[in-house]
C-alpha cells in the first residue's frame, strides 16, 4: 500500500480482528482504508427470496469501487460456510453472471496493474470444522501456511517468489504438458501462455505457478481427488472428459446435479481457464478450502471458467472454479515428452 | 429466536417512514451490533422488490482512524463516500453501538476535524433529501451499553424501545398514520401563533414564533418519533430557562444548565457541573448563543430520561430548545457548528401560554385540534 490508495477492506464482521489490524497498517502506509462489510445472511436472504431483477441487480458502488479503488483486500470470515447450500444452483448462476462485467473490469484493471488486491482467510470455527479441526489447530494451520510462524515472513516469500518464478520462467518455453495419475491421463497445450508465479501478491497463503492453457487444446481425462465447493455446496470424486478443449463428459460421487449446473453456466465453463501446480510445502493437509488446498504443495489444480488475462489465457466465463488434484502418490507430468516432475516434486535440478 | 418486534420494526421502517418503492436503492449504516435491525430491513426491502446493502462499520474502527490517522486522513472524504451519497434513493442509519464511551478519550480537535470533513458530505445528503432525491431515516437497535445509559437492564431497555416505536402492536403503521395526522394538526394550530410563553421552576421564557412553520416530526426521519418543532424568530427570545434533564452533547453531559436570554441571545449561562464545557460550545461562534429550534415532546410511550436524544427529545410532557443552527425549511436562518438539545420537564409542573392564552399545562395541550388521517403523506 502507497501513500494517497485507496483500499478496499472487504469481509464480514467475523473478520473485524484482521480488518482491524489491516486499518492501522494501511493508515500507517499512508493509504486511505474504505470498509466495505457485509452480513453473512445478506445474501442468504437474496439468494433465497430475491426476485430475479434483484438478484441481477448489481449495485453501482461496487462498479465504482472496481474503477476508483487502488488496492482491494477481501478477508473471507464466514460464521457458516454452508448456509448457502439449499440455495437453488440456476438461482446462484444467475447471481453469478450478472455481476461478471464488474468481474472482468476489476481483473482487467489488475492485469493492466491499476488495482493491485489480495485475498485472505481470517480463521472462524466455520472454516475450522470444514477442515476437521479445532479452531486452534486451524489457525496454526492458517498461519503455518503463511510462513508467519517462521522469523522473517517477508524474507521467506520473497525466497519462496524467487523459486517460483525460476519455476515459472523454464515452464514459459514448454509447448505441451501432460499429466499421467490414477484415472488421470490429460494433455493442455501451453504454447506462448504466460506462467505466473504466485508468490503471496494476490492470495495469502500462496504457492503457486499458474497459467491460461490454449482454449482449444485439452485432451483427455481427469479425476479430482478432493472434494470441490461451490459457494457452500460440494462435488465430489469429479472426473471430467475433455475433447478439443471442451468438457465431453463429466460425472461425480457426490453433488452431479451441481457440477452440471456449473458447467451449462454459460460456454466458457466447459473450458480451461486455469492450469497450475500447487508448491507451498508448508500446506499438507486438504481442509476444504480452494484458498489452501490449491497451494497444497504437490498438487496440480484445473480451473473451469474465466482465465486471468494476465497469463495470456483469452477463456470467457462467469464461471471460475477451481478442482484439485493431488500428485503426491504415483504420478507423473511430461513438458514436451520429458519427464519433468514426479510423485508430486519437479525433478532436481529444474529450479 | 428472532424478536417479532425487530421484524416489525424493520417493516415500519421499510413502509412507512421510508416509503420504499420498487426498484429504488436503499444502504443500511449500521454496527455490527445492530445485525438484527439491518437484516430485517434488508428481508422487507427485498419484498418490497427494491436494491438493498448493507454498509457495516466494525467496532474500534473509528477509534483507530482518530487516534492513528494523519491530518490528511482525518480529513479524506473518499470518491466512493461522494458517489454513494449521490446514487442512493434512500438511507436508514442504524445507531447501535457496543460501547457509548469508546470515543470519550479521542483528542476533541482531531474528533472535530474529521467531523468537519464529513459534514460535507451530509449537507450533501440533506441537500439531496430536501430535493426529495432522497429519503432517510435514523433508528436505533437496543444493545447493553445503550441500555447502560438508560440505567436498565437489556431487556426492559428493548421493551423502552419497542413501545415506543409502538412495534409491540399489531399494526404499527396505522398508529403511526394516526400520530401524523395529529402531529400536523397541531402544527397547523401552532402557525397562527405569535410568541410563546414557557413558565415553570426557573423558568419564564418568551419566544417569538411569528410567521415561522412548524413541522411534524412524524416517523419518517426518526423512529421514534413524536414533536413538533420550528426555528423561533432569531432575535427574540427572552427572559431565562432552567433545564430539569442534563444536557448531553458528544457524550458530555452538562447538568442544571440554566440560560438567559435578550433579544434572542443567550446573555448569562451556568451550569452545576460541566459549567466550562458549555462557555466553550457557547463561544464556537456567534450562532451557539442563538436558538435554532423549539419543540414540544408528544410520544407518551417515552415516559423517561434515556440519555440518548433520540428518545428524550420527544419524551412526552417536555419542550426543548436547540442552540445552534436552525431548520430553514422552518423559515430558521440561525447558521452555526452547534445544534445542542437541551430538554426541559413541564409534567410536573409548567405552563404554555400562546399570545397570553394558557395552551399547555403539566405536560400535556389542553385541546386537541381536529385531525384527518391520510393514507399517504
Amino acid at each position: 500500500v502507497r501513500p494517497g490508495d485507496i483500499v478496499l477492506l472487504s469481509s464480514s464482521p467475523h473478520g473485524a480482528p484482521l480488518i482491524r489490524s489491516l486499518y492501522r497498517r494501511v493508515l500507517a502506509a499512508g493509504g486511505h482504508p474504505h470498509l466495505r462489510v457485509r452480513f453473512d445472511g445478506e445474501a442468504e436472504a437474496l439468494l433465497k427470496n430475491g426476485r430475479d431483477d434483484q438478484l441481477e441487480w448489481v449495485n453501482p458502488a461496487s462498479a465504482e469501487d472496481v474503477e476508483r479503488a487502488d488496492v482491494r483486500i477481501a478477508v473471507e470470515a464466514d460464521v457458516n460456510t454452508r448456509s448457502l447450500s439449499s440455495v437453488d444452483p440456476a438461482r446462484q448462476s444467475l447471481y453469478s453472471r450478472a455481476r461478471e462485467a464488474v468481474r472482468d473490469r476489476y481483473f482487467e484493471r489488475a492485469a493492466a496493474g491499476e488495482l493491485r488486491w489480495v485475498v485472505t482467510l481470517f480463521p472462524t470455527k466455520a472454516a475450522a470444522q470444514d477442515a476437521e479441526m479445532s479452531l486452534r489447530q486451524y489457525e496454526d494451520f492458517v498461519y503455518r501456511a503463511g510462513l508467519l510462524d517462521l522469523d522473517d515472513p517477508i524474507e521467506e516469500w520473497e525466497s519462496l517468489g524467487a523459486t517460483l518464478r525460476r519455476l515459472s520462467a523454464w515452464l514459459g518455453e514448454k509447448r505441451e504438458l501432460r499429466v499421467v495419475a490414477e484415472g488421470t491421463d490429460l494433455t493442455v497445450n501451453v504454447a506462448g501462455r504466460t506462467w505466473i508465479p504466485c508468490d503471496g501478491k494476490e492470495n495469502f497463503p500462496d504457492g503457486e505457478v499458474f497459467t491460461g492453457p490454449v482454449e482449444s487444446s485439452v485432451e483427455g481425462t481427469v479425476r479430482f481427488s478432493y472434494p470441490a465447493n461451490f459457494a457452500g455446496r460440494v462435488v465430489k470424486d469429479v472426473e471430467l472428459r475433455f475433447s478439443g478443449g471442451e468438457v465431453v463428459e463429466s460425472n461425480a460421487s457426490e453433488g452431479e446435479e451441481l457440477l452440471h449446473e456449473m458447467l451449462a453456466m454459460d460456454d466458457g465453463a466447459r473450458r480451461a481457464g486455469e492450469f497450475a501446480f500447487g508448491l507451498n510445502d508448508a500446506v499438507q493437509e486438504f481442509t476444504g478450502h480452494t484458498l489452501f488446498d490449491e497451494k497444497i504443495g504437490g498438487t496440480m489444480h484445473l480451473a473451469l471458467g474465466k482465465s486471468y488475462p494476465e497469463s495470456g489465457g483469452v477463456n470467457q466465463s462467469a464461471l471460475h472454479w477451481d478442482l484439485v488434484c493431488d500428485l503426491r502418490g504415483e504420478s507423473e507430468v511430461y513438458a514436451d515428452g520429458e519427464l519433468v516432475y514426479r510423485d508430486g516434486r519437479f525433478l532436481e535440478g529444474i529450479v | 429466536v428472532n424478536d417479532p418486534r425487530v421484524e416489525k420494526l424493520a417493516e415500519l421502517i421499510v413502509n412507512y417512514s421510508l416509503e420504499l418503492e420498487e426498484g429504488r436503492i436503499l444502504r443500511v449504516d449500521t454496527s455490527e451490533v445492530g445485525g438484527p435491525l439491518a437484516l430485517g430491513i434488508y428481508r422487507a426491502a427485498l419484498e418490497v422488490g427494491a436494491h438493498p446493502y448493507t454498509n457495516v462499520m466494525l467496532d474500534g474502527v473509528a477509534e483507530i482512524l482518530l487516534g492513528d490517522g494523519s491530518e490528511e486522513q482525518l480529513e479524506y472524504v473518499s470518491p466512493l463516500q461522494w458517489n454513494e451519497i449521490e446514487t442512493i434513493d434512500a438511507l436508514v442509519t442504524i445507531w447501535s453501538e457496543a460501547n457509548t464511551r469508546a470515543l470519550t478519550r479521542v483528542e476533541p480537535d482531531r474528533q472535530a476535524r474529521h467531523l468537519a470533513a464529513l459534514r460535507k458530505l451530509s449537507n450533501r445528503r440533506w441537500e439531496r433529501i430536501s430535493n426529495g432525491q432522497m429519503r432517510w431515516c435514523g433508528t436505533l437497535f437496543p444493545t447493553h451499553a445503550h441500555a447502560q445509559e438508560a440505567e436498565m437492564s437489556l431487556e426492559e431497555y428493548e421493551d423502552f424501545v419497542f413501545s415506543a416505536c409502538h412495534v409491540d402492536e399489531d399494526d404499527p403503521a396505522a398508529h403511526w398514520r394516526l400520530v401524523a395526522a395529529s402531529l400536523a394538526a397541531r402544527a397547523e394550530a401552532l402557525e397562527s401563533v405569535r410568541e410563546l410563553r414557557i413558565v415553570g421552576p426557573d423558568t419564564d421564557l418568551r419566544i417569538g414564533v411569528e410567521g415561522r412553520k412548524w413541522l411534524a416530526a412524524d416517523g419518517r426521519y426518526n423512529m421514534p418519533d413524536g414533536e413538533v418543532f420550528t426555528s423561533p424568530i432569531e432575535t427574540d427570545t427572552e427572559g431565562e430557562i432552567r433545564f430539569s434533564f442534563p444536557a448531553v452533547y458528544h457524550g458530555r453531559e452538562v447538568t442544571d444548565v440554566r440560560l438567559r436570554f435578550a433579544d434572542g441571545s443567550v446573555t448569562a449561562a451556568e451550569a452545576a457541573r460541566g459549567d466550562d464545557y458549555l462557555q466553550s460550545l457557547l463561544g464556537i461562534d456567534e450562532g451557539a448563543r442563538v436558538v435554532g429550534e423549539f419543540a414540544f415532546g408528544l410520544n407518551y410511550e417515552i415516559d423517561r430520561w434515556s440519555r440518548n436524544i433520540l428518545f428524550d427529545e420527544k419524551i412526552g410532557g417536555t419542550v426543548h430548545l436547540a442552540l445552534g443552527s436552525g431548520f430553514p425549511q422552518a423559515g430558521g436562518h440561525n447558521s452555526s457548528g452547534l445544534h445542542w438539545d437541551m430538554i426541559c420537564d413541564l409534567r410536573a409542573e409548567g405552563e404554555v401560554y400562546a399570545d397570553g392564552e394558557l395552551i399547555w399545562k403539566a405536560g400535556r395541550f389542553l385541546a386537541e385540534p381536529a385531525a384527518e388521517v391520510v393514507e399517504h403523506r
